[in-house]
């Protein structure tokens, strides 16, 4: 079992993550079917599409938890899909939870401390201050003794995205990390991916609050039944009629 | 009042490290005081039964999966003393050694596969192989046509030194299983176990190679398994396939586990000497009805305190401290 990162750095046109015809099967259901997708570094990519489209999926096809059954997934350069989660965290891609999974019965600081430890290969006491630095930052120096089972939904949002901060990846894929919060704690949370951007990381958002995606992703994929049915610009794939025939259909075409 | 908290969290472990010592203390002189034999050899059980339930401990309490082969690392552990000592002529301590290193190395293939097994199918698969271990050692000899095993008519070995040894062995073995533990829990190595333990999933997903840690957990709980089957071999200087891969071993190791507090550093010591002093005492005095008033015993302890002996202890500390 070898752990250490491969060497060949290549990227193409700063693409540092890319899809290529990635296919998996539930059975005879295509969960994903044929999608090709690229992000470039520090860019906001944002996935939408109806329930059951297949974003879920194929965010686990790239972290490892699937493996694909057509296609492959690249990431700098190196084919990744194949690989154990474990290994393609360390590689640097982390993924949130869309079901929030905390160590329950650990504090909120050892959940961040797991993931220095492991996804970054730090020792103990550098893993501690790399974890305290990322509980700060995302604002949950207040509650880093609580056992996490303890904390309160916002806050648990909040404790997915410091475990990925806290594994150093490069790319991050947030899935619906803002369900479940309301409008002033989703504005805290846009500003907060805002900021990671800006410390050169690169971010795919799976979101169904339409404004905050709309809001923060530079680059939009469209998906519906597994398939890539629209890409482009937040405003041109707001204004795709397939789009709007397959998802924003009730609620924005009246505006049109 | 978080200062008081933090004083109050010192005192404690510094009262507890005090307590620690002091008993090591006692317990390495108790043999030159003149206590009686009985006594000697009763603590040696339980210091035996500290190591096993420790061991068990390791893996069930701090990964989650409940294993119910102990007994099979154990019995591997007695067969390799028994036949180092009687075939080889080894002495005792490179035999244990060698019994600790081999099981260590069977638990290998054994663990990856059934570590990826979850909750109740962990236990069936590993019950399994214990049992299977059983009827290999059994029927070896038959089927093969040689001597090595000795089928159920199992093997002698060597008369061995007095109860002394086995004590300060015993000993030894329990401060080994225990350190372990604590070293563990405190380790770069516990976080990954704990985070297994809590989400399996979401640790894979930190970065934690989860069936390498799992199947390094599980080695280290049958090494140590190994080498105290093979004191035990040596102790009783005759073993069966029947005797030393016995069910209710496992079952007696886990309920140990379970009474003193899963997950905890001193619930299998307190688990493992509270259940084999309840035995001795009852055995003595009600020698029909005394496996009746075990089990009731363990009811009780178990509806009153849930999460074992030393669990609930800990939870009622921690409150308590909070609310006052």
């Amino acid at each position: 079992m070898d752990d250490r990162p491969l060497k060949r750095d290549i990227e193409p046109n700063g693409v540092v993550l890319e899809g290529r015809k990635i296919t998996k099967y539930f059975g005879i259901i295509a969960a994903v079917q044929s999608v090709d997708f690229f992000v470039k570094r520090e860019e906001i990519l944002g996935m939408i599409g109806p329930n059951g489209a297949g974003k879920t999926t194929l965010f686990n096809v790239i972290a490892g938890v699937y493996k694909p059954d057509q296609g492959k997934v690249i990431f700098k350069g190196n084919v990744i899909s194949g690989l154990k989660p474990h290994r393609i965290c360390r590689m640097g891609i982390a993924k949130t939870s869309q079901i929030v999974q905390p160590f329950t019965q650990m504090t909120v600081f050892e959940n961040v401390l797991v993931a220095s430890l492991y996804g970054k290969g730090l020792s103990l006491s550098d893993a501690a201050q790399e974890a305290e630095k990322i509980l700060e930052f995302v604002g949950l120096a207040d509650v880093k003794t609580m056992p996490s089972g303890s904390i309160t939904v916002p806050d648990r949002r909040r404790l997915e995205l410091a475990r990925a901060l806290a594994t150093d990846a490069e790319v991050i894929l947030l899935d619906e990390n803002m369900a479940g919060l309301n409008p002033m704690e989703i504005e805290g949370v846009l500003r907060l991916l805002r900021e990671i951007r800006h410390q050169g990381k690169t971010l795919i958002v799976v979101e169904h609050i339409m404004r905050a995606v709309m809001g923060i992703s530079d680059r939009i994929i469209v998906l519906n039944h597994g398939e890539k049915i629209a890409e482009g610009t937040p405003s041109e794939v707001a204004n795709d009629t397939k789009v709007i025939e397959a998802y924003l259909g009730e609620k924005y075409a009246p505006h049109r | 009042m978080q200062e008081g908290e933090l004083l109050n969290k010192k005192i404690r472990r510094k009262l507890s490290t005090a307590v620690i010592i002091a008993i090591t203390i006692a317990l390495v002189i108790a043999p030159y005081t003149g206590i009686s034999g009985y006594l000697i050899r009763l603590l040696a059980i339980i210091f035996l039964w500290i190591g096993k339930a420790g061991c068990w401990n390791i893996v069930a309490g701090y990964t989650g999966y409940i294993d119910f082969g102990a007994v099979g690392y154990f019995g591997i552990g007695s067969y390799v003393t028994a036949l180092l000592m009687t075939k080889a002529h080894f002495p005792f301590l490179p035999s244990i050694l060698l019994s600790g290193f081999i099981s260590g190395l069977i638990a290998f293939p054994i663990g990856l596969p059934t570590l990826r097994l979850k909750g109740a199918y962990f236990g069936i698969a590993t019950l399994a192989f214990a049992e299977a271990m059983k009827q290999i050692i059994l029927e070896f000899d038959q089927t093969v046509g040689v001597h090595l095993f000795e089928g159920p008519h199992g093997i002698t070995l060597p008369i061995g030194p007095g109860n002394e040894f086995f004590y300060y062995i015993g000993f030894l073995v329990m401060i080994a299983v225990t350190g372990m533990t604590y070293w563990v829990r405190r380790s770069k190595f516990g976080y990954a176990l704990r985070a297994i333990r809590e989400a399996e999933h979401a640790a894979e997903l930190s970065g934690v190679n989860t069936l390498r840690a799992k199947i390094e957990a599980y080695m280290i709980s049958a090494s140590f398994l190994g080498m105290i089957g093979g004191i035990e071999a040596y102790w009783l200087t005759y073993i069966t396939p029947h005797m030393v891969f016995d069910v209710l071993i496992t079952i007696q190791i886990v309920v140990m586990a379970l009474l003193g507090g899963i997950g905890t550093l001193f619930g299998p010591v307190i688990g493992a000497a509270f259940l084999t002093i309840l035995y001795e005492m009852l055995h003595r005095d009600f020698p029909y009805t005394y496996a009746i008033i075990v089990g009731f015993v363990i009811v009780v302890v178990i509806l009153l305190m849930p999460k074992g002996i030393v669990g609930t202890l800990k939870a009622k500390i921690e409150t308590g401290f909070r609310n006052g």
